[in-house]
């Protein structure tokens, strides 16, 4: 049973849809906007969910991750293998999406990260390499031709905020958007709980403030290491399973949210956690209501150039407390 | 005396390296009469893409800024000349009898943009070629590289811009062709003659060669010294002295404007333009020929360019997963050499080949180079210190 081309993709993509609206309406037409903000809010689900994992392995641990698309690429392709394999629903397939990439990511960890500890550049080359092998890799099994992952049907459709006196919708949002905004955040809760409030957290936390020093106090930082970048692919592997069904499933789809994610990463910056959401928040948001008054490729360049700025003052992100060297 | 002279002279003249290099450029130079036309072609790519990695290796091998934003330049030399041969398609060829190339037609442009109309003539366009990603990258290291952000965050940036310039070229289809680019441009012609492929193999081998030679001069000068010195130790430069932002910039306008020269060579043989060339993934390409060449050795990425390119070439043929065998080999290359296939080469004279000449005015050109160099930035802080008191008088 592999005839998921046959069932369409529910949602087109981010914000094209509600572009179109803007277009048709003329003008700058209040509802039609709050709507686009309303899709920005998925938007924001998707960097924020794409971002989260990045800010584990870059924030955490400074490892310069150029494979983290790749990662979500494979979560994607667990869910894409449960669904036609076990008919499994969506939401069920999102444990083994993050342990299979959390897996992987520990593979990875083993055979190409620990070597490279301490060398930024190398590891930026490194993981370049690993994600067109992760792509070969996954070609080589899946073949390239796009895949279709069925979304649960109970999340189908558009949660009506505001109706007109005839019943035609005025301010919705569709469910999947706001399903993807509560994995994030869920996500991002449990991220912060197990940071900040576990023993386990304690010890990453204090692997990445003072490696030596927490290897003094018999702290295992290999295993540590270990453990943050697995967690941290995994998140990525999640986030490949919830935005399956948006788009099709392909090997080079993970490239499209390696940019942003960094972006994400780079706007809020990775001393706390929270800035993860603060940056997805506002590249999301400014780029939904560009998009409304321009149009989504020049939305795209103007938040790219806006963080290109951004890196050039603050390299340690907008929401990082300014430390005494 | 003179003996003695003689003897100094001869002691410091790579003769051996020369004979080599003779005999190696003369085989070239006659590689068209020994294979065929497509491999003519072929190497005439990869020569190209070899003088592309070279100016990567100019920044990232000696001055340690790893850029995946050379294909951009490259490309935006491209474009440069597409636009020029485009423009220069007589109107029989046209398929709209008119001076509007085809694509603006259908994007329904009524007259030409007034910043293409000017590369109609061949002054301008080569001019176009060389100073737009000069100027594009100096604007780009003027903003970064005089400020705290670090090694690792200029990468992303360069991505970044890669990634947005990308974006930016296919959604502006009216002006640049949109996701098919700039196709079925015209012949090169100069003085009247058609450069027909064999002489624009020439023309591109002596570029190259060119390219290397001066990259070999420059790198093993007084500034070669200074690069590789940023790269080994930035803050002790800069507590000797050295204005290290300039010399950054400086060697990052130069490549880019390799890479323009490249690309706006690469159109006429290609005979076509396209954002494939901006995006991240021909970066990358680029990265990957120096990184597996050997960083630094400017042989090595000209090297690794002609081989992957001709393994790539056959292995396509039977393969689809060519891109697999060189993410497996970058891997290695990262994990285990990382001086690149050229470390595997043994060193004959690390001294002469390293060392800048014993001649003590052999950085003199260079430092006039980057004299005439600094009135620009001059201006430029001028510049931005007027508009700084222009704003505070207000």
């Amino acid at each position: 049973m592999l005839d998921f081309g046959l069932i369409q993709a529910h949602t087109l993509y981010l914000a094209q849809d509600a572009t179109a609206t803007a277009e048709a309406s003329g003008g700058i037409d209040f509802y039609s906007f709050v709507n686009q903000l309303l899709n920005g809010i998925g938007i924001v689900g998707v960097l924020l969910l794409t971002g989260l994992g990045l800010a584990i392995t870059f924030g955490v641990m400074r490892i310069i991750n150029l494979a983290h698309g790749e990662f979500i690429m494979l979560g994607a392709y667990v869910t894409f293998l449960m669904q036609s394999a076990f008919q499994m629903d969506l939401l069920l397939t999102i444990p083994f999406a993050f342990l299979g990439t959390a897996l992987v990511g520990a593979v990875t960890e083993l055979t190409v990260i620990r070597r490279l500890y301490g060398r930024p550049l190398e590891t930026l080359l490194a993981t370049w390499g690993l994600s067109i092998v992760i792509q070969g890799v996954v070609k080589l099994i899946f073949s390239a031709q796009l895949k279709y992952v069925k979304s649960p049907p109970y999340i189908s459709g558009n949660l009506l905020l505001m109706t007109r006196q005839d019943g035609t919708p005025l301010i919705s949002i569709s469910y999947y958007r706001l399903f993807i905004i509560a994995i994030a955040l869920l996500m991002l809760g449990i991220t912060l709980y197990l940071l900040y409030k576990t023993p386990l957290g304690r010890q990453v936390r204090a692997v990445a403030q003072n490696r030596d020093m927490a290897k003094c106090l018999g702290v295992n930082t290999s295993l540590i290491d270990l453990l943050t970048f697995a967690y941290g692919c995994g998140l990525a592997g999640i986030a490949g399973a919830v935005i399956s069904s948006l788009k099709s499933v392909s090997p080079p789809m993970g490239q499209d949210y390696l940019v942003d994610a960094w972006m994400v990463v780079v706007t809020g910056g990775v001393d706390k956690l929270i800035g993860v959401l603060a940056g997805s928040f506002l590249i999301g948001e400014s780029n939904a209501a560009i998009a409304y008054v321009l149009n989504d490729p020049v939305a795209r360049v103007i938040v790219l150039a806006a963080v290109i700025v951004l890196i050039r003052y603050r390299p340690e992100g907008l929401f990082t407390v300014q430390k005494r060297a | 005396m003179t003996q003695v002279l003689d003897g100094v002279q001869r002691s410091t003249f790579p003769v051996k390296l020369f004979i080599t290099a003779g005999i190696v450029f003369l085989i070239f130079f006659i590689l068209p009469f020994l294979v065929g036309v497509f491999q003519t072609a072929l190497i005439s790519k990869l020569l190209l893409f070899g003088a592309l990695a070279i100016s990567l290796d100019l920044v990232w091998g000696f001055t340690g800024i790893l850029s995946f934003a050379h294909g951009v330049f490259f490309t935006l030399g491209g474009y440069a000349m597409a636009y020029y041969l485009k423009l220069n398609l007589s109107s029989t060829n046209n398929n709209y009898g008119v001076e509007l190339p085809d694509f603006m037609v259908w994007n329904g442009l009524e007259q030409l943009p007034w910043f293409i109309a000017p590369l109609k003539f061949f002054p301008v366009a080569v001019l176009a070629i060389v100073l737009v990603p000069a100027v594009f990258a100096y604007i780009i290291g003027w903003f970064i590289f005089r400020s705290k952000v670090s090694g690792v965050y200029i990468t992303i940036i360069t991505l970044a811009i890669s990634s947005a310039l990308t974006t930016l070229f296919i959604s502006q289809q009216a002006y640049t062709g949109g996701t098919n680019g700039i196709t079925d441009v015209a012949i090169l012609t100069l003085l009247g003659i058609e450069i027909t492929d064999i002489n624009l193999y020439w023309v591109i081998l002596i570029f190259t060669t060119l390219v290397l030679a001066g990259s070999l001069w420059l790198t093993r000068s007084n500034l070669g010294l200074i690069l590789r010195s940023i790269n080994e130790n930035e803050r002790r430069i800069s507590y000797l002295g050295y204005d290290v932002a300039s010399f950054k910039i400086f060697i990052w306008t130069l490549s880019a404007a390799i890479a323009g020269m490249a690309g706006g060579l690469f159109v006429p043989l290609n005979r076509f333009i396209s954002p494939v060339y901006l995006a991240v993934a021909f970066g990358t390409q680029v990265v990957i020929w120096v990184a597996i060449g050997g960083r630094g050795t400017l042989f090595g990425p000209l090297i690794a360019a002609l081989l992957l390119g001709q393994v790539q070439n056959y292995a396509e043929r039977v393969t689809q997963d060519w891109q697999l065998i060189v993410g497996i080999l970058l891997l290695v290359v990262v994990l285990f050499l990382p001086k690149g296939l050229m470390g595997l080469v043994p060193r004959i004279n690390p001294n002469k080949l390293l060392m800048p000449s014993p001649n003590p005015s052999a950085g003199y050109v260079q430092a006039r180079l980057f004299d005439w160099f600094t009135p620009l930035q001059g201006a430029f802080r001028t510049a931005q210190e007027w508009l700084i008191r222009g704003k505070r008088r207000h």
